[in-house]
């Protein structure tokens, strides 16, 4: 399978190198689709990254597009914080934005009361957090430096930041550890901080985890708990992160909550 | 005591009043919808045959229950089903809410995508991008477009409005 994956993406690269490049930028999945992939089991950019040739050839291509990128990242770029990306995107959705309108970030939900999740807000989403979800706190996952326009936001619409670094568990040997999670679902479960709204930068990875842990301080099934995280993180659902959620260790935060009162996290 | 929620389950509004979403509710779920969610109204848009023993469940629990018949956004009558739906929504004596179809994928993604749009104002790409989660990214160009172009007038009591259609009116 994985080598009529390869296959695939080299004839594109022969026949349709445009949509290819532009189709790996993106983190919709499209590609996958385009290839009659989109069971959601076959995620293309891993594939790149375990092949080496593939790999250089692809960024051989890359670069003919973007003389200016350095080097093709893949996945992990999602758990990076790129200020120039962030920019780039703020000000195009800006200036096509209508002003009636509220514009969740990405990736934004609902998790349970005033619980939400999101990647990260961008200043054309500051209203909609701010007037309709009336925000109270902002727990972020990402270990970099908030942004300046943020944190303004933030002062002048009297939002609390709580910020818990970490760095997302990377396959195989990068792990969230357990106490720090534990820290985060303090702030998180915590009525007085709500509504929060919790993010990392995609919202899929760290939150996802996060979530999947108060999903099992509710008792819910680990099925459904990775069906859910599965569904935020497609196309790019990793193992570990699920293992990580069963494997947490729920000891200390299910004291502090019962001693706290916090539990069951109301609806 | 481990509780199932259905399949697609989510919470859509929860500042104020509560509206849930998911797929069809399995015997397996009933714990959970009953020691949770405290429903008051239950929407079903679909079309298959509502089972005895959930509608068993449903009297049980004095869950007043809607069956909104729809096989998709094609339907020709899908404008007055639509309303029935809005009606419901915009009664605040209804909540809690759950609005299920089979799945809680298209049918649902279609009513919560009207919902976002008329009742509070999200941006197109915000309505488009919750759809793809719970859709999984899947086949939908039919049911965007129908939540773009579709548009209602109805009349309803003012005074039962919930809060969050007030508050998006009054901004």
């Amino acid at each position: 399978m994985e080598d009529s994956l390869k296959g695939k993406i080299r004839q594109m690269m022969h026949e349709d190198s445009e949509t290819l490049v532009r189709s790996l930028e993106r983190e919709d999945g499209v590609l996958e689709l385009k290839m009659g992939l989109d069971s959601g089991k076959f995620d293309v950019h891993n594939a790149i990254s375990e092949d080496d040739d593939l790999k250089q050839e692809l960024e051989d291509l890359i670069r003919k597009f973007y003389p200016e990128k350095k080097e093709f990242t893949e996945e992990d770029v999602d758990d990076v914080f790129d200020e120039d990306e962030y920019k780039a995107q703020s000000s195009a959705v800006r200036r096509s934005s209508v002003v009636e309108e509220v514009i969740p970030p990405e990736n934004f939900s609902h998790v349970v009361g005033e619980i939400y999740r999101s990647s990260f807000p961008r200043p054309e989403n500051f209203a909609f957090l701010q007037k309709r979800i009336k925000l109270k706190s902002i727990l972020v996952l990402i270990p970099e430096e908030y942004p300046q326009e943020n944190r303004e936001f933030m002062e002048d619409a009297g939002i609390k930041l709580f910020q818990v670094g970490m760095s997302g568990n990377k396959e195989p040997f990068v792990n969230i550890p357990s106490d720090i999670l534990t820290r985060a679902l303090e702030v998180a479960i915590n009525p007085a901080n709500h509504p929060i709204l919790i993010h990392c930068n995609r919202g899929k990875h760290r939150t996802g985890c996060l979530v999947g842990c108060i999903r099992r301080l509710q008792n819910w099934s680990l099925t459904m708990i990775f069906d859910e995280y599965r569904r935020f993180a497609f196309p790019k659902a990793r193992a570990l992160d699920q293992q990580f959620i069963e494997m947490y260790d729920d000891h200390v935060i299910k004291k502090n909550a019962h001693e706290n009162n916090w539990l069951p996290i109301k609806w | 005591m481990v509780y199932i929620p259905p399949l697609n389950f989510a919470p859509v509004i929860s500042t104020e009043v509560l509206l849930y979403r998911s797929g069809f509710p399995m015997p397996l779920n009933y714990p959970f919808i009953k020691d949770q969610l405290h429903l008051r109204t239950v929407i079903y848009v679909g079309d298959k045959e509502i089972a005895d023993d959930y509608k068993e469940f449903l009297d049980e629990q004095n869950i007043s229950y809607h069956y909104i018949h729809m096989n998709s956004c094609l339907d020709p009558e899908i404008h007055q089903q639509m309303d029935r739906v809005l009606r419901l929504v915009l009664d605040i004596e209804n909540y809690p809410i759950l609005i299920h179809s089979n799945k809680g994928k298209h049918r649902v993604g279609v009513v919560v995508g009207i919902i976002r749009k008329l009742l509070q104002g999200w941006s197109t790409t915000g309505i488009y991008q919750e759809y793809g989660i719970f859709s999984g990214g899947l086949k939908g160009a039919a049911d965007l477009e129908f939540i773009t172009m579709f548009n209602t007038e109805l009349t309803v009591d003012k005074r039962k409005l919930p809060d969050f259609v007030r508050n998006f009116e009054s901004t």
